[in-house]
């Protein structure tokens, strides 16, 4: 056990740094991206420009430039931006990450709830017309582009049904929970339902097909034949399992979206969340930024990937026992 | 749903033909000052406010008429209806083609893993490990923000910037890691079979090995993979080119239209609606056909 | 100046010649100015503004912006954002007035007592500074925080260290090396006396203007010597910077050190507080200001907005026409446009009309093929390239624009325009595609994020062969668009730092810009009269499209009494009241 974290977690490291290394690389591979003359100002003269240049450190050696900008970000924990002069980057990050969270957390809530509601109900109604409906209205979800359906969503509610229906919906941006508990929730449940939609057709369709399955399997047909009944067989034995698949899938996507893979979504709902933050850096081309968006991102994917291990383990019996 | 996407890709096909013969339009031009004929008259394509302070312009909404301007006109005057047929072919080929090199790659690369296994193995899987840990949205915008603007010169290849094959190329390459997962593990079994050990028991080279015996059972996994790839591509084509990274002006894309329609939101919802319907459209159908063909060949097979 | 892109316009400075609309317009719903005819309002000082100030006084006002604007070090921060801020919260030794209308082009003494006749032959202005002005903090200004501050300039690399106070005595020594910079020779105090002398190279019809811009504050002497980024400095203005998180907000509060000293330089303002959120969209921001919830946003009104408040919301939206110009930079040393007629062309060919249809339409600019704006210094109507050559713009003459590109011989060629990636310039950019190619180019448009695009076109290493960009005067002089944007002195190959975008380098009309500007220190009218001729000679050899010269929209809320517009420095925002 101990060594199986052990590789884990050096396996887990040599991914982020090589991240940091290709994207350090890459950033400076790429032209017209010398930060000093966007740093040193508008029409700065050719002896500031030299001056900035130097003071940044842009004129020192690739590797040592890497070793300073790592040492300001995980160490010293004070990297300022290159474009904004004097803003830290840290802070940044920490104050994204709750918007992120928020409007992860709640459209995951709501796509777990309606993916089981409608795989259930597909997998109980096999054979009637509920099921093929469910699914194709998975696939509909699926198949929407989620910053086209959020465009629409908001012409509905932010004007043409602004004034009846809508009328309590607030103008796009975030709330902090902090400050306003209910007005954060007004702000965040379009924004939740948007996100969750590709999500809930996504999770629908796995936990039906996963159910099917293991319908199939010995022990379930075991604990039907010792008399139970079929809802606490599909409660207690089939959706148990079949939420494994889920919850594996669930891992993933949520460490991602937290990651900053909410990017688009944030974006029609003007959330300035950590996607937009990676996003803007990379328009900006922002490199202590960029590197802080992608390191937070980067840390998320790897955790949720080492955690679904985990969570696989204690709820799949077969491989707990093994 | 075979139907519906054999009709949206004919009619992206016939694009150019409706442009010049029915709409009579140059769909990549600007047609700011232009004139169009509605009701018998001669009105702006782009008409300026003339109420109050008389702020604002407004492009002509739709006339419901193929002739001209059948779903109104974008914000530099341009047929949308018109531009919605081009974008498609743009999406399309997308589409498709960084699915053909995703799947190419993929395979290539779960077979050489797979097969050979040892050091091999272990860095093309750390290879995959660090694609696979940027959340793959990211990951192609990342790329795309850094080669769309100077395009990328790979010595046997140049892509110049702009240019519709580099979303080709980095949609391709993100979603490599989901496809050769799958295959290198079906390769490695395939490896411990028994067809497999009698036949390098046979003295068999790994090239024919390789060849004759394990990619043909691997194919068939790639061939479920192909349509489900094209639909994933052609949403992530449609998110770059929202984000404005993805086709250049003045070409199209669905995904352009979407964001050239979202400034003109509240005023011209058409715009952005169309190419919305048709990408949800096109990408359900490929959806249900991908279920088809797995059904039908591997019921098994999983991208994820 | 060059300043940070909105969605329709850009935002900065200016408008100069119709402040009377400022006047016309000011004041929302509630609001009764006793106008003048200047436009100045409740600038104008007596007893009027007295009892103003008492029925109006206090409450908070409410900005939105989509982003903060970057560091809030005067001497360093170079956007609209803050510039419009820092009136309120920093002085110089001198300002530009406080009013609206073409008054605020005029230098008032703002911390010295007076503004001194130059000596030396105009090398040398000595200022004597008023006694009892405080910092925020509750320390005394003295002459040695001017000194500091001076130097400091250097210290922390301002961007116009270089552009605008070069000419003091030791300035280069500082340029290179900034951390040990003194200004020997060119800045000294003397304590008794309280005044504080500085030396310059030449003397310069502009010294006044680039030490009235916030990057001449005067700031304490123990300011940080480096850029002090999100943590504010003390000021000796009427207000003070109290909180700033660039993420969130940035919050000012009344100055209690302060005592109103002069009400054309520093007056004393209505609100308590002004509070300025970020993070919104431009959209949400309309939306929040046509309920009341905020009552001004720094971004122009999306464009499908424009309409709406243009009708429903008229009486609150003020339109001010601004000395600035969007322009397409044709690069002279490259081809096509290193051949004359080919640049004559493309001028030929753009429909003015049709660009500002894309910016807004006919009401939100005026067209222009000059390089001065109207209302500019130096400004006289000239316009070869329009289908009746003369005064102004009419049409664009596309046949004689094609008869230009065959007898250029450059027909067929590649061109590429670059623009920034907001919707505005891209859909400039996408225009200048079609017209590019109606002339007889091959054209493509390559847009890049806004905020690289702008040192991207600089680099002659990029190779950007025409381009889209937005200038905005810093200060009312005509140097600051011919010479600063046409100079040669602005064209260093291979830097980002090359504001002389076309990299045009005429030897004679160099000349005759050094000449207006050493004429300028005696005869400014006279100069102007050149400056004139020289907009019309560099107009002739095209090495840019004027495009049009832009307004400014200010949508503010019903709250907001007192709407004054300053052609300097835009809305003297605590010049408004919200009660």
């Amino acid at each position: 056990m101990v060594s199986f974290l052990a590789r884990r977690i050096a396996s887990m490291v040599f991914v982020l740094f090589s991240i940091s290394v290709l994207v350090f690389v890459i950033f400076f591979a790429t032209p017209g991206v010398d930060p000093a003359a966007r740093i040193a100002g508008r029409n700065a003269s050719q002896e500031t420009l030299a001056a900035v240049r130097h003071d940044f450190g842009f004129d020192r050696p690739l590797p040592v430039q890497y070793g300073i900008m790592m040492r300001k970000l995980f160490i010293s924990r004070d990297l300022t931006s290159f474009v904004n002069r004097g803003v830290a980057v840290i802070p940044q990050v920490t104050e994204a990450a709750p918007v992120t969270f928020s409007l992860v957390l709640g459209a995951a809530v709501i796509w777990v709830i309606a993916a089981i509601v409608v795989g259930v109900a597909a997998a109980v109604f096999r054979g009637t017309i509920i099921d093929p409906v469910l699914m194709i209205l998975g696939l509909i979800g699926i198949s929407m582009p989620v910053f086209w359906l959020g465009e629409v969503v908001n012409l509905v509610t932010q004007n043409r049904l602004h004034d009846s229906v809508f009328s309590w919906v607030p103008p796009l941006g975030y709330v902090p929970f902090t400050s306003d508990p209910w007005m954060w929730f007004k702000a965040m449940v379009v924004p939740w339902f948007v996100l969750a939609t590709t999500y809930a057709g996504l999770y629908g369709r796995v936990l039906r097909s996963a159910l099917l399955e293991t319908q199939g399997e010995d022990y379930v047909r075991t604990a039907r034949a010792k008399g139970l009944s079929e809802r606490r067989v599909l409660i207690r034995h089939t959706l148990r399992t079949s939420l494994i698949v889920v919850v594996s899938l669930f891992g993933l996507d949520f460490g991602a979206l937290v990651g900053g893979s909410a990017l688009l979504a944030e974006v029609v709902f003007g959330l300035q969340g950590v996607g937009k933050l990676t996003y803007d850096s990379l328009q900006n081309l922002d490199l202590p930024v960029i590197m802080a968006c992608v390191m937070y991102a980067a840390f998320f994917v790897v955790v949720a990937n080492a955690l679904v291990d985990l969570v696989y383990a204690w709820l799949d019996p077969r491989v707990r026992h093994a | 749903m075979l139907a519906v996407l054999f009709v949206i890709v004919a009619a992206c096909l016939a694009a150019p033909l409706y442009a010049s013969r029915i709409a009579h339009t140059d769909p990549f031009s600007s047609n700011i000052r232009g004139t169009t004929l509605v009701d018998g008259k001669q009105v702006p394509v782009m008409q300026s406010q003339t109420g109050g302070l008389g702020l604002g312009v407004t492009p002509i909404g739709p006339t419901w008429d193929p002739g001209h301007y059948l779903l109104g006109a974008d914000e530099q005057g341009r047929d949308v209806a018109a531009r919605l047929l081009y974008g498609g072919r743009n999406s399309l080929l997308i589409g498709v083609s960084s699915a053909a090199i995703c799947c190419f790659l993929a395979t290539l690369i779960g077979l050489v893993a797979g097969f050979f296994g040892g050091l091999l193995d272990g860095v093309l899987s750390r290879l995959l490990d660090i694609v696979w840990a940027f959340p793959v949205y990211l990951l192609a915008i990342s790329l795309s923000v850094v080669l769309i603007s100077q395009g990328i010169d790979l010595g046997f290849m140049t892509i110049t910037a702009g240019s519709p094959w580099l979303p080709v190329f980095i949609i391709g390459l993100v979603f490599v890691p989901y496809v050769a997962r799958p295959i290198r593990g079906q390769v490695q079994s395939l490896r411990e079979k028994e067809f497999v050990e009698a036949a390098i028991g046979l003295g068999a080279s790994n090239v024919r090995l390789i060849f004759s015996e394990v990619l043909p059972n691997v194919v068939t996994s790639v061939i479920v993979f192909l349509p489900l790839m094209v639909a994933v591509n052609m949403l992530t084509e449609s998110a770059l080119s929202f984000l404005s990274i993805g086709v250049q002006p003045p070409d199209a894309s669905w995904g352009t239209i979407i964001l050239d329609g979202q400034q003109l939101i509240y005023t011209r919802p058409w715009v952005a609606i169309a190419p919305g319907v048709a990408i949800a459209l096109t990408v359900l159908a490929l959806n249900v056909f991908g279920d088809g063909v797995r059904d039908a060949l591997d019921p098994r097979a999983k991208l994820r | 100046m060059k300043r940070r892109a909105a969605r329709i316009g850009i935002v900065t400075l200016g408008a100069a010649v119709l402040g009377v609309i400022a006047a016309a317009c000011g004041g929302g719903a509630t609001s009764t100015p006793s106008s003048t005819p200047t436009g100045s309002t409740a600038t104008t000082g007596g007893t009027d503004r007295a009892s103003l100030m008492a029925k109006h006084r206090g409450g908070t006002l409410n900005l939105l912006a989509k982003s903060a604007g970057g560091t809030l070090d005067p001497q360093v921060n170079y956007t609209l954002q803050y510039w419009n801020l820092y009136q309120a919260t920093y002085d110089s030794l001198v300002a530009f007035k406080k009013s609206g209308g073409q008054d605020a082009f005029t230098v008032v003494p703002d911390l010295a007592e007076a503004i001194p006749t130059p000596t030396n032959g105009g090398k040398t202005w000595t200022f004597t500074l008023r006694k009892g002005i405080k910092f925020s903090d509750g320390r005394d200004l003295t002459v040695a925080d001017v000194v500091a501050s001076f130097q400091r300039i250097f210290k922390v690399k301002s961007p116009t260290a270089g552009g605008f106070y070069a000419g003091i005595v030791g300035a280069d020594k500082c340029l290179t090396t900034p951390a040990t910079c003194t200004l020997d020779g060119g800045i000294s105090a003397d304590t008794t006396a309280g005044t504080v002398t500085i030396n310059l190279k030449a003397p310069d019809a502009e010294f006044l203007y680039k030490i009235s811009v916030p990057h001449a504050s005067i700031l304490p002497a123990n300011a940080p010597s480096s850029d002090a980024g999100s943590v504010p400095i003390p000021g000796t203005g009427a207000y003070m910077f109290t909180t700033y998180d660039p993420n969130k907000e940035l919050v000012l509060a009344r100055n209690p050190s302060f005592k109103e000293w002069s009400v054309d330089a520093q007056p004393d303002g209505y609100p308590d507080t002004i509070h300025y959120g970020f993070g919104l969209t431009d959209e949400a921001e309309v939306t929040a200001i046509e309920n009341g919830q905020a009552d001004w946003t720094l971004d122009q009104p999306p464009a499908d907005r424009l309409n709406e408040i243009g009708t429903k919301f008229a009486n609150q939206t003020h339109l001010n026409p601004l000395t600035a110009m969007w322009y397409a930079p044709l690069n002279m040393n490259l081809p096509p446009f290193n051949n004359l007629k080919a640049r004559q062309a493309i001028n030929f060919a753009v429909d003015r009309n049709a660009a500002i249809q894309i910016f807004g339409g006919p009401n939100l600019a005026t067209a222009s093929c000059q390089v001065l704006p109207a209302g500019f210094p130096g400004h006289a109507d000239y316009c070869p390239y329009s289908a009746n050559p003369g005064t102004t713009w009419s049409a664009p003459d596309l046949a004689k624009a094609k008869q230009l590109v065959q007898e250029s011989g450059t027909a067929g060629q590649s061109v590429a325009v670059v623009v920034a990636d907001d919707e505005v310039a891209k859909g400039m950019g996408t225009y200048l595609q079609s017209v590019l190619t109606s002339i007889g180019y091959k054209a493509s448009v390559k847009a890049i994020s806004g905020n690289i695009q702008f040192t991207y076109i600089q680099n002659t290493k990029n190779k950007v062969q025409i381009s889209v960009s937005q200038w905005y005067q810093d200060y009312p002089a005509a140097s600051d668009f011919l010479n600063v944007l046409l100079g040669c002195a602005s064209f260093t190959p291979g830097s980002d730092s090359s504001i002389n975008i076309s990299g045009f380098c005429d030897k004679g009309i160099q000349a005759r810009m050094d000449a207006a500007l050493a004429l300028g220190v005696t005869d400014q009218n006279a100069a102007n009269a050149e400056w004139a001729k020289i907009d019309a000679a560099v107009t002739d050899l095209a090495p840019q499209v004027t495009l049009f010269n832009p307004k400014h929209v200010d949508f503010v809320s019903k709250n907001v009494g007192n709407f004054t517009f300053s052609v300097q420095f835009y809305w003297l925002v605590d010049q408004s009241w919200v009660r």
